[in-house]
């Protein structure tokens, strides 16, 4: 991957982070890596979060009581701490896609405009 | 927030287990990512190392999750500060050196600001002190002159911008009570006066209108000073007749202790006035004598520039009013009392606080050139915390907390230096610096010193920051942590430059204000104070004072005595008034003001006044005979430019009955003598006449006696003399008549001395800076130095190397320094005398100067250099 391509991912999972982290987990507690994989899944590789931004934002929302976790045992039997969504985290995910659709639609219609 | 603040507490009470638990976390990132690769077929080695690789470092994630830890920003910075502490602790001769330049840097600055904040920023301690105004009276070539009674109630009428409009006059008067009589300087207000500058009295009451009724008994109100001390604090000594003058009078009030008059130097209102009595307005005499300082309290919402506008049209009423013909030409200002009050000093202060920023200036190029040479020192160090996951940002916030903290402990150092700086100060200084009462260190003076430390610091801590700003972390931890070459030291050449450059401009200053000193101290002042001892008492009339000039005539080694109504450069209240000759057409008689001197016969002759034409006055010069004065030279011309003024009349003022009643009265001119320097050494302020004291008594007379040498206990032959002559009569101001003339160098010494101190000090950090910077590079430049020599350099080739180096830096700061003080002297301009400022003499001595420090400094690091020994230093590396 190339330094304009980094960058530019950076700054678009700037805004998008936290909802791409609460999308991820929606379906069921996942360790680090997992979500990491899981993002990049439900995006068709389009965001690889990289660690250094991942786990200050997995602790900055679980900190914030979106997000619990604990430790258990990967499929490969290994040990890592898993994280799932709260009842504020289901809200917050709730309140965040409707307010991405409204941004997404906000913006395609300014892009169609002429 | 409160979530936030609750779990910062937690994370850091339970930081270890925090830490484990984080630690944990990523290891276990970095196991799954290896275990995914290896399940794609990579070597479990490989697997690992690639793993690592795209995390992009454990440790950097780890520190990314730890500074988003609410509590952390804290943590972080006691961390710095900490290992900030430890720093200096480890190198104690630098952080000495570092505190120690920055306490006497920002200590100067604490001091003069201290000045600044007490003159310039404080109020007047007066009610409602920015609608204080002084207003000046303008006539013929003054414009700071006093006002009449005539003018100041016509003023009254047709002003509507001043709430209250007060005049004031002081003079010297005996004041009785326990004791010996006192002499005491008198002020005559107007009733509304004290009122205006003072909420209430400490006992009794202030003048009213009932003061002011023709025929109301004298009343007269204490300081507080001249209660405690005369009356021994009484306070039943309100409403009680005092002897006062030649009357008596009724205390009616003693004022606050904390009152203080604060008037301009020229105004000759003195700040221990002791006595105040009223002294009615109106508008009796069109031609009267200007004797009041007037201020008046600017109305409410009204200001400077509508009064003075307002003021100018009343001018014009009152200059066309009947009887005043020859004050026609009657002038009027309007100034701010604080602003006028400082005039003379503000420029004084501004300048002295210009130097303490050089000088603060050079001693963070000092600090900043140690503070990089360190960060150069340590870049290896810094290196290895970069690679071991410490942020860029992280890194400059431990660099500039380290800077802080050596401010803050300058700051606080500068504080203890700064307030013994400013006793020093009050203690010398000059008497332009009028009284405001306490310099103190107020929260004005807190806040700036650590303003000034704070700023300081980031400024110096830039340095250390650009020295690090590339980090190439590969060839730095290769390299031995040494440095080489020239673009590193871009930064380091180019601050010595720069205090080379200040350092210049504060010599050249100081050189400047030097020589002032020295031309005033040479200046002539028309009189020879040498072996001429003073005394002032309150004269009781003519024939006692005549047998005390007997007297005191006949202590031996006693040479002549004679006596004056106001010696020169004294502070005691003036005498001034118009004077013209006989036959003058009406519209100039009142345009030459001339001091009025009140004088017994052999006073020219005992105080070396050269007497130029005609005679003095002798013991028969008096109310009997014909009237005669002497004038000094300026007047002679003035009045009579064909020389023929011996024997020409003159229109003299006079007051035999008192301060008020003034006759006119036409006296012949005896004598001419040269002009003296009463006001000031500088200046020419008025031309003088000189009366014999039998048609012009005063309240107040200063003995002048010449003496062969030192006569031993002159003071206690002069003090049996007086008492011979009347018990009651007070003694004051015994003193040299040289101390008069000494105080009135007061300023250009103050000026100069602090100049010449702070140059000393800007002059020995320029040293240091380019000893330092030198040395350090000889040091950086010990091998290629010793393959020099290998190859054959000579010793003597080396050391003209490292002198050149030397001033590579010294010659281009010389040049802006040069450059900056011919933009910075015209500031001096008004500081100066007798020296012109753009003399290229002045420049070329300190260029000298500079040059010759600059070499001294270079010439030890240059010596190292050239001792040398090629061998040593090839084998060190």
């Amino acid at each position: 991957m190339d330094q304009n391509q980094t960058q530019n991912q950076t700054n678009l999972l700037q805004g998008t982070l936290d909802l791409l982290i609460l999308k991820a987990i929606g379906a069921g507690e996942l360790h680090g890596l997992g979500i990491s994989r899981r993002i990049e899944q439900i995006t068709q590789g389009t965001f690889r979060v990289k660690p250094g931004s991942l786990f200050p934002a997995l602790h900055r929302m679980e900190d914030a009581g979106w997000l619990s976790s604990g430790w258990g045992e990967s499929e490969n039997n290994r040990r890592a701490k898993f994280y799932r969504l709260t009842k504020p985290g289901h809200r917050q995910l709730g309140n965040e896609t409707k307010q991405w659709a409204r941004v997404a639609l906000a913006m395609t219609n300014a892009l169609k405009a002429t | 927030m409160a979530l936030r603040i609750l779990t910062a507490i937690r994370n850091l009470r339970h930081k270890r287990h925090l830490e484990a638990r984080l630690d944990a976390e990523v290891r276990s990132w970095a196991d799954l990512l290896t275990d995914e690769k290896i399940a794609a077929g990579m070597s479990p080695d490989e697997a690992r190392r690639t793993a690592l690789a795209e995390s992009g470092g454990l440790e950097q994630i780890k520190q990314a999750v730890r500074d988003r830890r609410p509590g952390t920003a804290f943590e972080v910075f006691a961390q710095d500060l900490r290992y900030a502490l430890r720093q200096l602790l480890r190198s104690p001769a630098f952080a000495a050196l570092a505190i120690l330049t920055l306490a006497i840097g920002i200590g100067a600055n604490t001091a003069i600001f201290s000045f600044v904040n007490a003159l310039l920023l404080r109020p007047l301690p007066y009610p409602n002190a920015d609608r204080l105004t002084i207003l000046w009276s303008g006539l013929g070539y003054s414009n700071r002159a006093p006002f009449s009674s005539f003018e100041l109630y016509q003023l009254r009428q047709r002003t509507t911008q001043f709430d209250q409009l007060a005049g004031i006059w002081v003079t010297n008067g005996a004041l009785p009570g326990e004791g010996d009589a006192e002499q005491v300087k008198v002020a005559d207000t107007t009733s509304n006066f004290l009122p205006l500058l003072c909420p209430r009295p400490a006992l009794g009451r202030f003048f009213g209108p009932q003061d002011d009724i023709p025929d109301a008994p004298n009343t007269i109100i204490l300081s507080h000073a001249a209660w405690v001390r005369r009356f021994g604090s009484n306070p039943a000594i309100i409403g009680k007749f005092v002897p006062f003058g030649r009357q008596k009078a009724q205390v009616i009030g003693v004022l606050p202790a904390s009152f203080r008059l604060v008037f301009p130097d020229d105004a000759s209102v003195p700040p221990n006035v002791e006595v105040f009595s009223s002294v009615p307005v109106g508008p009796w005499d069109p031609q009267g004598p200007a004797f009041l300082h007037v201020i008046g309290r600017l109305r409410n919402g009204s200001n400077i520039a509508r009064a003075q506008a307002e003021a100018d049209s009343a001018v014009r009423q009152i200059n066309a009013l009947a009887g005043r013909s020859s004050l026609a030409s009657f002038r009027l200002y309007v100034f701010s009392l604080q602003a006028d009050d400082v005039r003379e000093v503000r420029r004084t202060l501004l300048v002295l606080f210009g130097g303490v920023a050089l000088v603060l200036l050079i001693g963070c190029a000092n600090i900043a050139n140690l503070l990089m040479a360190r960060a150069r020192r340590r870049l290896r160090e810094t290196t290895i915390r970069a690679a071991l996951g410490a942020s860029r940002s992280r890194l400059v916030r431990q660099l500039l907390t380290e800077s802080l903290l050596l401010g803050c402990f300058g700051g606080i150092a500068a504080l203890a230096l700064g307030w013994a700086a400013t006793r020093a100060i009050l203690a010398a200084r000059p008497p332009t610096f009028v009284n405001f009462g306490d310099v103190t260190l107020d929260w004005r003076v807190l806040a700036f010193t650590f303003a000034v430390a704070i700023c300081t610091s980031m400024l110096f801590g830039l340095a250390p920051v650009l020295a690090t700003r590339r980090l190439d972390l590969t060839r730095n931890l290769k390299d031995s942590g040494r440095q080489s070459g020239w673009r590193r030291r871009h930064w380091s050449s180019a601050l010595v430059s720069a205090e080379v450059a200040l350092a210049f401009v504060l010599l050249l200053a100081t050189g400047l204000l030097t020589r002032t000193f020295v031309n005033i101290l040479r200046l002539d002042p028309g009189f020879h104070p040498e072996n001429v001892f003073t005394f002032r008492i309150n004269a009781p009339g003519y024939a006692p004072l005549h047998q005390l000039q007997q007297g005191l005539a006949a202590i031996p080694g006693v040479q002549s005595v004679a006596a004056i109504s106001h010696l020169p450069l004294d502070d005691a209240g003036n005498w001034y008034d118009y004077y013209w000759k006989e036959g003058a057409p009406a519209e100039l008689q009142n345009t030459v003001m001339a001091d009025h001197r009140s004088i017994l016969p052999g006073f020219f002759s005992t105080i070396g006044v050269t007497l130029l034409e005609g005679r003095d006055f002798t013991d028969s010069d008096d109310a009997t005979h014909q009237h005669v004065v002497i004038i000094d030279d300026i007047l002679a011309r003035q009045l009579w430019p064909n020389g023929d003024a011996i024997g020409s009349k003159l229109n003299i003022s006079d007051s035999p009955q008192g301060p008020y009643q003034f006759q006119r009265d036409w006296a012949v001119v005896i004598g001419v003598v040269r002009h003296v320097q009463y006001h000031s050494l500088t200046a020419i302020v008025r031309s003088q006449i000189y009366v014999p004291y039998p048609l012009a008594p005063r309240p107040s007379m200063s003995f002048v006696i010449h003496t062969a040498g030192v006569v031993p206990n002159l003071a206690g032959s002069v003090r049996r003399q007086v008492a011979l002559v009347n018990r009651q009569m007070p003694i004051t101001h015994v003193e040299p008549l040289s101390l008069l003339v000494d105080r009135a160098h007061a300023e250009s010494r103050f000026a100069s001395l602090l100049a010449t101190l702070l140059s000393v000090i800007a002059l020995l950090l320029a040293s240091i800076g380019i000893y330092g910077v030198l040395s350090y590079s000889v040091a950086q430049r010990t091998m290629e130095i010793g393959i020099r020599m290998a190859i054959g350099a000579h010793r003597a080739h080396v050391m003209k190397m490292i002198l050149a180096d030397g001033f590579a830096w010294v010659l281009p700061g010389v040049l802006a320094g040069v450059l900056l003080s011919f933009l910075v002297t015209p500031l001096l301009e008004r500081l100066l005398f007798g020296v012109n400022p753009g003399n290229p003499g002045n420049y070329a001595f300190i260029l000298a100067v500079v040059l010759l420090v600059s070499a001294l400094a270079a010439f030890l690091p240059a010596r190292r250099a050239m001792k040398i020994d090629p061998l040593t230093a090839l084998r060190y590396e």
